[in-house]
């Protein structure tokens, strides 16, 4: 494994946001991290890649708990995180996620969507909530949808809803999970743009992604990961135009 | 990249879409329709042909019977029958029919059924209109607060005697209620603000929180004092349960259940679906042993065993005991369909709300319980027409609905042996209600539909 110590050395004063101790998990017999350990700072871009089936949607997903782990510990601005109420409460005031398949609530508009947690949640009233949802659409480019369905909209737009949604709820980290992944071709550059925007803010985000353009463009850091492993960690010019393992460059060019 | 590539290339001739052109004409209108549908080759035009000659026949000695030939007029069934042999005798019906829609009631009082229908539907009004705001609360109010109203009309008694004290407030809370929803529509309508924000004013000088709860408890207790002191004035004479019958019993049972088959089912299919083993198989027990015994067999059971099971000193009268077995035969129905729409919804609406923060009770009655619901209609619909006819049952175990009374005619001296015409005139009255229903859930589905 590497490490890229001129990057590191740049992000030591800022905190550590997500540390990642000796993950280990399971699926039955199946192997699926074997001992990952990262480290991401706060305000920095870590775009995770690797070939289907390297256990890059698990890491991901364990962060937040949406899937268990047996060995290793996630901790969250210094917080260790465990299956108890007050990690659900830290994951859930820290991190925010964007889905693959989008995951908005089909019954309710797009407004709604954003505002659903402010007002259940956050017990923000009616017109707060609706004045901070219609500014985060803004943001994204969405405003003028506010009162459509998800499913009236076009796939990048479902996903700028979704990254609204998540916004609207104020996290310190945001994790993507192959956000461009079920979108037509013409729809990745939007989602994309947003995510540039997003990156610019100073927001931390690990996004889990192939778009390649995307890695070299915005990320502090690339993991490529296979076979449950993180087999190199660097800043993409190093990762992505010269990779120190072969595995690495065998699904490079591939994607690129 | 693309950028570069657009710019370098010589300028490209502009696509305009071809303009959509009508259907082909003999599609068109009303009689292209038809003779692309009926008369389309020689064979089909036979089979038209054919099929228009039986039906006309068909409906016309239906209607010979039933309207042309028919007798309304008559004092009895002899009579009927020397004016026309063959035909439906409606005298009957019509002189019964008071009974079949309000059973023994006593004519007197029988305003006071109609009042508490009215009441009921002039309360889910407000629900058609699409401006009104916290339209979930106003059904929430019905069904918690109606059954006091429609009680006491229908019940009657003075205040603090034959009428309990509970009974009697929430009855007057009630009225509060619904006079409130309406004093507000009718503001909001002239722009004003609403009832509740009445004492606004004056509780925000007392309390710094929930201003607006307590202004509005305030108005309504104060409307609910005004009411009490009306109705205590008043004096309704006593009905009880055992002479209340015809339409308007079927219309209590069948309305409890389907009110309460919704909650019923949804705890149920959530205990169903729990992961603690007690919940989960207390829940399947219940779902699986009502949905295996025929309703008649419930009833029955409510009626004669769960009287052995209660303390001795606890008795209810038949209709409650037929609602809670109704309420639970329908609930078990209601849980499978529910479970079903459950099942259909994707990993990804709890995975989204998850990572929203949403919990348990938020994630299922804001996310995944509208969105189960919806995509049932159609079932839960058709459980919901089969609960009113099922509800016809309860003649079987002495209840006067409107199957009894129907069956009664036939015992009347007057109308002796009348059976068909009191049947048909039901099926044509459930026809009416049933298919009623049935399109009021084809425009739910379409109007909810939006969003898919």
């Amino acid at each position: 494994m590497t490490t890229s110590s001129g990057n590191l050395a740049q992000k030591a004063v800022t905190e550590t946001a997500i540390k990642i101790d000796n993950l280990n998990k399971w699926y039955g017999d199946h192997h699926v991290l074997k001992d990952v350990s990262l480290d991401i700072s706060e305000g920095e871009i870590m775009v995770v890649c690797g070939p289907s089936g390297s256990g890059k949607s698990t890491l991901i997903r364990s962060l937040n708990h949406l899937e268990e782990y047996q060995e290793g510990v996630v901790s969250v601005f210094g917080q260790p995180l465990s299956r108890d109420r007050q990690s659900h409460k830290i994951i859930h005031q820290t991190m925010g996620m964007v889905f693959q398949n989008f995951n908005l609530f089909p019954h309710l508009t797009v407004l709604q969507n954003c505002t659903l947690g402010l007002t259940w949640l956050r017990k923000m009233s009616e017109r707060d909530a609706d004045k901070m949802a219609m500014r985060l659409l803004d943001r994204v480019g969405i405003a003028h949808l506010a009162t459509r369905y998800p499913g009236q909209l076009s796939g990048g737009q479902q996903q700028r809803v979704a990254i609204s949604r998540s916004l609207a709820m104020e996290p310190k980290i945001m994790l993507f999970d192959e956000p461009t992944s079920a979108l037509d071709p013409e729809m990745v550059k939007e989602v994309l743009d947003v995510m540039i925007d997003l990156a610019k803010t100073g927001m931390t985000m690990v996004c889990v992604t192939h778009e390649m353009q995307f890695a070299r463009q915005v990320a502090d850091r690339v993991v490529f990961m296979a076979d449950g492993e993180i087999i190199e960690v660097g800043p993409p010019e190093q990762v992505l135009v010269n990779p120190q393992w072969d595995r690495t460059r065998e699904f490079l060019q591939h994607v690129l | 990249m693309d950028d570069l590539n657009v710019k370098n290339q010589p300028v490209l001739k502009q696509f305009v879409p071809t303009p959509p052109r009508p259907p082909h004409k003999s599609e068109r209108g009303i009689l292209g329709t038809i003779r692309h549908r009926c008369f389309n080759s020689i064979g089909n035009s036979l089979l038209t042909l054919c099929v228009a000659t039986v039906l006309f026949y068909l409906v016309k000695h239906v209607l010979d019977w039933a309207v042309f030939n028919a007798v309304f007029i008559a004092d009895n069934r002899r009579q009927c029958m020397d004016i026309s042999p063959d035909s439906a005798c409606w005298a009957g019906v019509i002189s019964w029919f008071n009974g079949l829609i309000y059973g023994r009631f006593p004519v007197d009082e029988q305003w006071r059924v109609n009042i508490g229908v009215l009441l009921g539907l002039v309360w889910l009004l407000p629900l058609m209109s699409k401006r009104i705001p916290l339209r979930n609360f106003i059904l929430l109010s019905w069904i918690g607060l109606y059954p006091f109203v429609g009680g006491y009309l229908f019940l009657g008694g003075r205040f603090g005697e034959e009428l309990g004290l509970v009974h009697g407030a929430m009855t007057c809370l009630a009225l509060a209620f619904l006079a409130i929803i309406y004093a507000n529509w009718i503001l909001s309508a002239l722009g004003k603000k609403g009832l509740n924000e009445l004492f606004v004013p004056l509780v925000s000088r007392l309390v710094e929180r929930r201003i607006h709860l307590l202004s509005f408890v305030a108005v309504w207790l104060l409307v609910a004092l005004v009411i009490a002191s009306g109705l205590s004035q008043v004096s309704l004479e006593p009905v009880p349960i055992e002479r209340w019958g015809g339409l308007f019993l079927t219309f209590i049972i069948a309305g409890f259940a389907i009110t309460m088959a919704i909650p019923v089912g949804v705890i149920l299919a959530l205990g169903r679906r729990s992961k603690l083993p007690v919940i989960h198989w207390l829940s399947m027990t219940v779902i699986e042993l009502v949905r295996s015994v025929p309703l008649i067999t419930v009833l029955f059971m409510a009626v004669t065993l769960l009287p052995i099971f209660l303390p001795a000193d606890m008795e209810f009268n038949k209709l409650t005991q037929v609602l809670v077995a109704v309420c639970l035969f329908a609930g078990a129905y209601m849980a499978e369909n529910i479970r079903g729409g459950l099942q259909a919804i994707p990993k990804g609406q709890y995975e989204a709300a998850a990572t929203l923060g949403l919990g348990y009770l938020h994630t299922m009655v804001l996310i995944i319980l509208p969105q189960a619901l919806r995509m049932m209609i159609p079932n839960i619909m058709t459980s919901f027409i089969s609960l009113l006819k099922d509800t016809t049952l309860v003649s079987i175990i002495g209840l006067f609905d409107i199957m009894l009374m129907a069956r009664n005619i036939a015992n009347d001296k007057d109308w002796v042996g009348m059976h068909t015409e009191p049947l048909v005139m039901i099926s044509v009255l459930f026809f009416i209600l049933c298919y009623s229903m049935s399109q009021y859930s084809l425009n739910l589905e379409k109007r909810l539909k939006v969003d898919r």
